[in-house]
């Protein structure tokens, strides 16, 4: 094994000698390097020691970058697919692939124009293509950036199978959903706690006869206020949206804002939910949903919306759509219309290369056979390059 | 009894051709799925490698039954624990339960493999397909005990065991002890990645109900002349 390891390592070095000359070129590696990698710790094809998003390029595609331990608690306390958080904590330590999709939209959300409406970005692809993952280093980028960043990361969890449901006090047609705004706002709040303190409220909210929140507080009171009071929960993830979206394209607001929303086709697809009388309920009906899609309009100013399309868990929807059109359905399209789609496909030879490395790194390819040349190809076949399927298939090798 | 039979068949072709049938005439060979062999060149082939090739042109050979594949990641040990794990014919569910059982066990080491120092890293096994088969080899059992009837007393006497047997008495304890001596809310991949992880380091209820067979059958050394066999 110890042997084993030895040759491989020495096999790095050799593949290395021509990345080492286009990596010393990139600007923000260098201020890394100084840092001091010690020589004996050799460079890797699959990794990269660049961990801020803004300096990712073309270069690094295909590659893993780390997310800092402190950024992983932060940016994504709710934000990863279920079995992306059981490989953070087995392998210890939160690696995402640099991709040619997020590359894209973090070089378009580069150059917005924040004069002008927020543009919305679809990421599109098969079942387990990365999209979410995508998602997420997007939503890093932003984060890296100082943005205020609005991250729900699974919308179907708002449309499905929900325990309690109260009617709403604002709006007596409307359903609330106070467990799952509750959790959100302390998702939101552990998020963005730099600006809780600078943001203030342009409105005067009344929630009940003797709570209300005054003009020009804090945006943090608004969360706690949403927090402590878990009846009236919902209502104030509506209030905090409504603020965000009118304060975030005026002059005087220091801030960006950035909408990630994963799974965006719950919005405008069916709900799960029963009412009382086993009638469906429509997602209109749900406040945190109306709210949300009130968002994903393009008439706010200073800052991106950036969503996926997911048929994974969505209901009643077949399992061979994938194109936005099919999956967010004609009221969808009309509201989420113009938008920039851009296409996750399967991993190409590079990226599979990469993954494959990676997971030898990582120690999580045990079986004697997956290391030989036949055992890869058998790889690529069962899991035709899909991401999710060669993870799932290399966990049980 | 089959192989002894085998040389005294006329050649023979059958009538009706037999699928999904698993008892055969003794002239029928067993079907060869492993890929290596058929990649042997012609010089590589012993005598009676050749000889075999010879009666595989003449004679009818059996259809394979349905685990068996000719992938790199096959393991016959593998697949006949799914088998003996399967209920109700749902292989698909039975073999869900195997991967997750071999995740898990890949998982735990290899998270404290990337926990501990760098001298412990030796000592920690992540291969989970090692750890089965070294857990299973710690639960196979060296005697067994026949019922046998002697002067009208029934004897527990201590019998030497087929390795089929061992393997076959390892596994059934291992999916019992795993189905009725465990909390019911657990699930059966995580009952069975701990009791084959205990029997790994030759602990837990499996190991102890094959000392325990050890001791029966040490204790009833005497009848031992009992076995005629």
């Amino acid at each position: 094994m110890a042997l084993h390891r030895l040759s491989f390592r020495l096999r790095q070095m050799i593949l290395q000698e021509r990345h080492v000359r286009t990596l010393r070129t990139s600007g923000c590696v260098q201020q890394q390097e100084a840092v001091a990698e010690s020589e004996p710790e050799p460079f890797s094809v699959f990794r990269t020691q660049e961990s801020d998003p803004a300096c990712h390029s073309e270069k690094h595609v295909g590659q893993f970058y780390t997310v800092p331990p402190a950024h992983v608690r932060i940016v994504f306390p709710y934000g990863l697919p279920r079995r992306y958080i059981e490989q953070v904590k087995t392998f210890n330590e939160a690696c995402l692939m640099v991709r040619q999709p997020a590359l894209e939209v973090i070089s378009y959300l580069k150059k917005t124009d924040f004069s002008k409406p927020a543009l919305r970005y679809v990421f599109y692809g098969v079942r387990g293509s990365g999209k979410s993952l995508s998602l997420c280093h997007t939503v890093h980028f932003c984060y890296t950036q100082g943005w205020l960043v609005l991250h729900i990361p699974d919308a179907l969890r708002w449309v499905k199978d929900c325990t309690e449901l109260l009617p709403s006090s604002y709006n007596t047609s409307r359903f609330d959903q106070p467990l799952q705004a509750v959790e959100w706002l302390r998702n939101f709040r552990t998020t963005n706690e730099q600006f809780l303190s600078k943001i203030k409220i342009k409105q005067r909210y009344v929630w009940t006869k003797r709570e209300f929140t005054e003009e020009g507080s804090l945006l943090g009171e608004l969360v706690d206020q949403g927090i402590s009071r878990v009846k009236s929960s919902s209502d104030v993830v509506g209030a905090l949206m409504k603020e965000l979206r009118l304060q975030s394209g005026q002059p005087e607001s220091n801030f960006r804002l950035a909408v990630a929303v994963n799974s965006v086709n719950a919005l405008w697809g069916k709900s799960n939910i029963m009412k009382e009388d086993r009638s469906a309920v429509d997602p209109e009906e749900l406040t945190l949903i109306h709210n949300l899609r009130k968002l994903m309009n393009n008439d706010w100013t200073g800052g991106a919306i950036i969503t996926t399309v997911s048929q994974t868990g969505s209901v009643l929807i077949p399992k061979s759509a994938y194109l936005p059109q099919e999956l967010l359905g004609k009221k969808g399209f009309d509201t989420m219309d113009p938008f920039v789609p851009v296409s996750v496909p399967n991993y190409s030879e590079k990226e599979f290369e990469s993954c494959y490395l990676y997971y030898m790194d990582r120690h999580w390819l045990q079986h004697p056979q997956s290391l030989t040349e036949d055992g890869k190809k058998e790889l690529i076949f069962l899991s035709n390059r899909n991401p999710t399927m060669l993870e799932r298939i290399c966990s049980s090798l | 009894m089959a192989a002894s039979l085998t040389g005294l068949l006329k050649p023979w072709t059958p009538r009706v051709f037999l699928v999904r049938w698993s008892r055969y005439n003794p002239y029928y060979l067993e079907p060869e799925f492993r890929k290596e062999v058929y990649s042997k060149s012609e010089a590589e082939l012993t005598a009676e490698e050749k000889e075999q090739r010879e009666l595989k042109v003449i004679r009818p050979i059996k259809a394979a039954t349905h685990g068996v594949n000719s992938s790199v990641f096959y393991d016959p040990v593998v697949s006949k624990f799914t088998n003996m794990m399967m209920k109700h014919g749902e292989k698909t569910l039975a073999r869900q339960i195997m991967t997750q059982t071999l995740e898990t066990l890949k998982r735990k080491q290899v998270e404290k493999y990337h926990k501990a120092s760098e001298e412990q890293k030796e000592e920690i096994e992540c291969n989970p397909y090692a750890i089965f088969h070294q857990a299973l080899d710690n639960c196979k059992p060296v005697v067994g005990l026949a019922n046998i009837q002697k002067g009208g007393k029934n004897y527990q006497v201590p019998v030497p065991l087929t390795d089929s047997r061992r393997r076959f008495l390892a596994m059934k304890w291992m999916i019992t002890e795993c189905r009725e001596n465990k909390h019911r809310r657990t699930h059966m991949y995580e009952k069975l990645s701990q009791e084959l992880m205990a029997a790994y380091m030759k602990e837990g209820n499996v190991i102890k109900k094959k000392f325990e067979l050890h001791k029966m059958a040490e204790a009833n050394r005497a009848y031992a002349h009992y076995r005629w066999w």
